[in-house]
């Protein structure tokens, strides 16, 4: 098999970026690199099934996205979603520059339910496009929309940020020119 | 910003930039995507790829 070493180079290209989508999921980085590990085994089984020239790293979001989730339920762990309740906000404060810290940024994200988390992370970390996230999670195009839009929010009000999107330059010049600009 | 409207809509725009929370999303990110990579993994390419080519001579 002419393609068998070209198909593993291509594999071994994409681990970084499965193994931060895993951390992401799992939250634990031992969980996460035993979720490569499962992908990996997998994509290999299954690469006569992968169209060449379509999207790799897509196609392994979804096998490791498959594995994550059929994982939390032989575990009998119930995946969580949007609608489940979590109060309670983080004890965070910005430091005096008003940077926020990663670590802290960090345990804002763990507290996010799943289905936000992979949309806000394929969306705003991974690079995928919102067609291409619904694809992986195999949903609607309005759903990610709607899941990345409230991962955001919930995120903003565990970190007490609030209305950032008035920080932008383009509001800040509305503000000093006068609202009518804008 | 009006020249941006007809745009499709991307992820760069919510969490583009300006956003402390599209910024600090790509730190996280690309903190661990920059981790070395366990040899296990380049270790465990090459098994499949051998059982492969094992397999495959005819």
């Amino acid at each position: 098999m002419a393609s068998a070493s070209g198909f593993r180079s291509d594999l071994l290209a994409a681990i970084p970026s499965l193994r931060a989508f895993a951390v992401s999921l799992a939250q634990n980085a031992d969980k996460a690199d035993d979720l490569v590990q499962e992908t990996l085994v997998k994509a290999w089984d299954k690469q006569k099934s992968f169209q060449p020239g379509t999207n790799l790293k897509a196609w392994l979001f979804t096998i490791l996205r498959n594995e994550f989730y059929s994982q939390m339920r032989k575990r009998g762990r119930e995946v969580q979603d949007s609608d489940g309740t979590m109060t309670g906000r983080l004890a965070v404060h910005p430091s005096q520059d008003g940077a926020l810290d990663l670590q802290d940024f960090r345990r804002a994200l763990k507290q996010l339910p799943e289905d936000q988390r992979e949309a806000i992370i394929l969306i705003g970390a991974s690079g995928f496009s919102y067609e291409e996230a619904a694809e992986i999670c195999g949903c609607a195009v309005g759903t990610i929309k709607s899941r990345v839009s409230r991962g955001r929010a919930r995120l903003q009000e565990l970190l007490d940020i609030s209305g950032e999107a008035d920080y932008g330059p383009d509001s800040i010049a509305a503000q000093v020119l006068g609202s009518n600009v804008a | 910003m009006k020249s941006n409207a007809g745009h499709r809509v991307s992820g760069s725009e919510i969490l583009g930039p300006n956003s402390e929370i599209g910024r600090k999303l790509r730190q996280y990110y690309d903190e661990i995507a920059s981790d070395e990579v366990p040899d296990r993994f380049a270790q465990l390419l090459s098994r499949l790829e051998q059982a492969e080519t094992s397999t495959d001579k005819e």
